[in-house]
């Protein structure tokens, strides 16, 4: 049998114990590599004594020796092309670790965390993870604001509460993100609706970066974020993880806790969180209602039977936030002193209470999975999933006690994967999928539904395969949709309008890896991707949070008399999918201690949607600014560098670089919340013991965001109000204010461990700088939080009784 | 034979597969339910009715027929028009039209009147009581309320308004609703809480 071609590079950095003083030539390091998910020996995993010649490989009990060595020092390169156990070589969805025995290091047991096997069918995009431990190192911060310090991936928010992934300047439902295994089933339209998800949950989060529609479906059109839960290892002693944080910035505090066990067969975890913020405050003065409350907890059971596997999860996330109460604008008066204040028009002592406007929403997701290793290197997976998002929102209006929006969404989603044996050296994954929606409007909003009652039902067939020649891998995929979707609505008057629309797309990716070298590789990948346009860009109409906005559908342009008073059905309108074309390519370099990745792209979409002020319009209460969804192509061009150097074994710094050109290369005209170029650095000091603690490590990163400088060109609101700009779709791009300024920030974190204990005080905007974010709805209103002081504390409690 | 077996199992993985989806492919056809709209006001009329003669009324009105739609606001180009030396009461017509029957708006900002409160502002000196411009840009200024809420601060569904001897002509009259929810007292102005409805008409005197 062929070895598994899953690569893993692993840089250790082992103190050897001194064995010869004489010869200087003869340190000898030896050890075992174990998969700690199975506790299974890996023979033939390559162990290189980085800048040497010298190197082994393990024998069949994972053992290995290495002899003659120069240096009390050395820095191991693990590479372990697979092994080839029969009937254990199986990929268990989670990570492979591995780990050096006592005996070798003389250290306590050191674990190493080997770099991920990437996704089937997106092995040659882009991609980045973030980890475990730095997850927990900032418990109370959102999904996005966790990947966000990667380059190339920000968030697009609405106050400190909501913020969703940007992945190369798109967001929204052109990112997928796939919470344990299943599309996260919520409301996600518009830029106030982020992924209910619960980070302290999360085991890790991949990025990828390219067009990943062949593998995930539509939406991974911008790329896909992937929340895997805790992976459920087997052979794993009792262990129970207690984390609580506190930050001063709205006196926020956080407990989290994390259980499980592995026997041979049997696995299971259970965790909670718990998360409360008051109002947060700026250099100089208080976000009157922006904090939030969230409670979480999920638990997971898996069965292993020798060619079998059989998982089981659940998640429920409840959250309550609070939308700042200065947002509110229902009249031009109000708006336009809001926008031109120099700070929010309402400001009151510093609160836990959670007020109007909020949005409270309930998430539930299970799943079933089972896996069947049915022969070497080939398997099938069937997994079934449910989720229930229940969500409300209030805003300040007359009866603001009742939701303005109340929303019922149920998605069921199936999947058959087939992970077919090598065949003619081909090596892939086949699959298909059912996903359906249910989306209601519960009765008693007491105003006309902002999003009708839905059914989406799609189905979908995919095949991604790779195949390996010397140093080059290919991999290509194509997929198949069908989607139908049924829509009722109601008018302002309460008449009840209906629309009914199908698609078929097909998709495609083909991507190429190489091995420039020991050192280099090279990835390039070409992906398509379509997406419906979402409920929202079709269907809103009316005031939704300070905009007052119309979908696609409900607007009309009849030489430049514009209506809003009948609803288009989407087979009548202009209206199209979004269909997008990414080329991302990939350079790393990895020598003498450097590490030097390019990632270059471009991005075409046709059909892109956006929404967009168009002006003002009168109505009762006076002049309303109004906004109104545009479709146009778009391009999208892109770099994003970074560059890590390991100065000493102490010292090391990240340099990193953003950046992002794009137009609506039909008109000629800028975008409008696009992410600005952005730079920064971390340096990095593992002072290894301080005073009474076994680690500690510092950093420092001082980061720079630009000013857009593509930003639509301004038109006040008075300008309009008063006349002298007047309203018309055809008329160029503008936005109500300038581009927010460029931003220095610096943030510095000392981290610690004690025994079982680790904990960290990570100061966030330590100069306390006062600043807009241009990707922040809010940064009409409201400045964004002042200096923050974050601290945390983790103990983790392992049982000693390994089951062996 | 083991292949036999696993092609078995297989295919009954992908019955249940399809068994699932069939099950769960059954779509509603909900409607959302219709909802009473308590946002929207359509039509606002002011009523200037003269306290010396009932007959005399003198009718001003403004209408946004789409309501949260785009289309434009028509306010009565004829405006207003009074005679001079005369006494007048000033009422208000607030409906929602885009429901059948209209729904009163009126009544509900009556019911809440510890939440609202008219404010005004016309040509400086276009009556002889109250006297001034309006308390739009400054609430402490003269307007006639002949109605106040339950902590007895001033609501504005009625006003008095007496004409001087000097004609006006293409004047400006507004009254502006402002809804203020747990803020209002004694001294909120024109500026606080949120606007129901901000109307400016031409005003004659003649």
């Amino acid at each position: 049998m062929k070895l598994k071609l899953l690569l893993i590079f692993i840089f250790l950095v082992v103190p050897l114990l001194v064995m010869a003083q004489i010869d200087p030539c003869s340190y000898a390091v030896s050890g075992k590599v174990l998969d700690i998910d199975t506790k299974a020996p890996i023979p033939n995993a390559v162990i290189k004594v980085d800048g040497t010649e010298k190197y082994t490989t393990t024998d069949t009990n994972g053992n290995f020796k290495i002899g003659g060595l120069c240096s009390e020092k050395n820095t191991l390169i693990i590479s372990c092309i697979g092994y080839a156990d029969s009937t254990k070589d199986h990929e268990h969805d989670s990570e492979l670790h591995f780990y050096l025995t006592q005996e070798v290091t003389n250290l306590e047991e050191v674990t190493i965390q080997a770099q991920r096997a990437k996704e089937k069918g997106t092995e040659t995009i882009s991609q980045v993870t973030v980890g475990k431990a730095e997850i927990a190192n900032n418990p109370t911060q959102s999904l996005a604001a966790v990947i966000s310090k990667e380059q190339g991936v920000t968030f697009i928010s609405t106050g400190n509460n909501v913020q969703l992934p940007v992945i190369h300047g798109l967001y929204g439902n052109r990112i997928l993100v796939l919470n344990n295994g299943l599309k996260h089933g919520f409301q996600n339209w518009g830029t106030d609706h982020a992924p209910e998800i619960d980070i302290t949950s999360a085991n890790s989060i991949t990025v990828i970066k390219g067009a990943a529609g062949v593998r995930y479906g539509p939406e991974a059109l911008g790329g896909a974020i992937i929340v895997e839960s805790n992976p459920l290892l087997l052979n794993n002693p009792f262990y129970v993880n207690l984390g609580t944080g506190y930050q001063t910035n709205g006196r926020g505090y956080n407990a989290n806790i994390e259980m499980g066990q592995g026997t041979e067969n049997w696995s299971f975890f259970a965790n909670g969180n718990y998360t409360r913020i008051g109002d947060r405050n700026t250099p100089d003065y208080s976000l009157t209602n922006s904090g939030k409350e969230e409670r979480a907890f999920s638990f997971g059971l898996l069965h292993h039977l020798n060619q079998w596997d059989f998982k089981v999860n659940y998640s429920f996330v409840d959250q309550n936030l609070a939308l700042l109460r200065s947002s509110i604008a229902d009249s031009p008066d109000s708006f336009i002193r809001a926008i031109n204040s120099e700070e929010p028009i309402i400001i009151n002592p510093f609160s836990y209470d959670i007020n109007q406007p909020n949005q409270t929403t309930q998430h539930h997701l299970a799943k079933a999975e089972i896996n069947w290793w049915y022969a070497d290197n080939a398997r099938l997976t069937l997994v079934g999933g449910i989720q229930l998002n229940k969500r409300d929102e209030f805003d300040v209006r007359r009866n603001a006690n009742l939701p303005i929006i109340d929303l019922d969404l149920v998605t069921y989603d199936y999947q058959l994967e087939w992970k077919h044996p090598k065949w003619s050296g081909l090596d892939g994954l086949v699959g298909v999928q059912y996903f359906t929606q249910n989306n209601d409007n519960n009765p008693g909003t007491q105003t006309t539904p902002f999003i009708p009652n839905y059914n989406t039902d799609r189905f979908s067939a995919f095949a991604a395969e790779r195949i390996d020649f010397g140093k080059n891998t290919i991999e290509a995929g194509l997929r198949f949709d069908f989607e139908t979707n049924d829509v009722r609505g109601r008018e302002t008057n309460q008449d009840i309008f209906r629309d009914n629309y199908n698609f078929t797309n097909f998709t495609g990716s083909l991507g190429y890896v190489r091995q420039l070298s020991e050192n280099s590789t090279f990835r390039t990948n070409l992906g398509t991707a379509w997406r419906t346009p979402n409920m929202e860009e079709l269907f809103s109409f009316g005031q939704h949070g300070f905009k007052t906005i119309f979908g696609l559908l409900r607007f009309q342009d009849n030489n430049g008399q514009l209506s809003t008073d009948e609803v288009i059905p989407l087979d009548g309108s202009d209206v199209d999918p979004e269909r997008g074309y990414k080329f991302i390519n990939e350079f790393q370099t990895v020598k003498d201690g450097n590490t030097h990745n390019l990632t270059v792209y471009s991005h075409y979409i046709e059909n892109y949607i956006f929404d967009r002020p168009i002006g003002v319009f009168g109505t009762i209460r006076g002049p309303m600014p109004a906004f109104f969804f545009d479709q146009v192509d778009a391009l999208f061009f892109g770099a994003d560098y970074t560059w890590k150097k390991e100065w000493t074994q102490q010292l090391s710094s990240a340099f990193g670089f953003s950046f992002l050109w794009s137009e609506n290369i039909g008109d000629n005209d800028p975008l409008i919340n696009q992410p600005p170029i952005s730079t920064n650095i971390e340096l990095n000091w593992n002072q290894g013991k301080f005073w009474k603690f076994e680690t500690s490590n510092w950093s420092l990163r001082p980061s720079y965001t630009f000013e857009q400088f593509q930003a639509p060109r301004t038109i006040t609101p008075e300008s309009l109000v008063n006349g002298s700009a007047t309203l018309t779709t055809d008329s160029e791009i503008f936005d109500f204010a300038d581009a927010t300024e460029g931003y220095f920030l610096l943030d510095v974190s000392w981290s610690f461990g004690f025994k079982n204990l680790d904990g960290s005080i990570a100061v966030q905007n330590l100069l306390n700088t006062s600043y807009r974010n241009y990707l922040n709805e809010m940064r009409y209103f409201a400045d964004e939080p002042g200096r923050n002081i974050l601290f945390t504390l983790n103990y983790r409690f392992k049982s000693k009784n390994k089951n062996e | 034979m083991k292949t036999i077996e696993q092609f078995r199992t297989l295919r009954l993985m992908a019955l249940l597969f399809m068994g699932i989806a069939v099950i769960s492919c059954s779509d509603d056809d909900d409607t959302p339910e219709e909802e009473n709209e308590v946002e929207v006001i359509t039509d606002v009329t002011l009523v200037f009715t003269n306290t010396a003669d009932a007959s005399d009324v003198v009718r001003a009105s403004a209408q946004d027929p789409d309501g949260a739609g785009i289309q434009e606001l028509v306010v009565d180009p004829a405006g207003i028009t009074l005679s001079t030396d005369a006494t007048y009461t000033l009422t208000f017509e607030i409906f929602n039209n885009l429901e059948t029957p209209g729904e009163d708006i009126g009544e509900e900002v009556a019911e809440e009147d510890d939440e609202h409160q008219i404010f005004f502002s016309f040509t400086d000196g276009a009556f002889a009581n109250p006297t001034g411009n309006g308390n739009v840009d400054n609430a402490g200024d003269a307007v006639n309320y002949n109605d106040q809420d339950g902590n007895g601060n001033p609501l504005g569904l009625s006003t008095t308004w007496t004409t001087g001897a000097n004609p006006v002509a293409g004047g400006n009259f507004t009254a502006r609703l402002q809804h203020q929810p747990d803020i209002k007292s004694a001294t909120t102005g024109a500026a606080d809480g949120d606007t129901d409805f901000n109307l400016s008409f031409v005003l004659n005197i003649q």
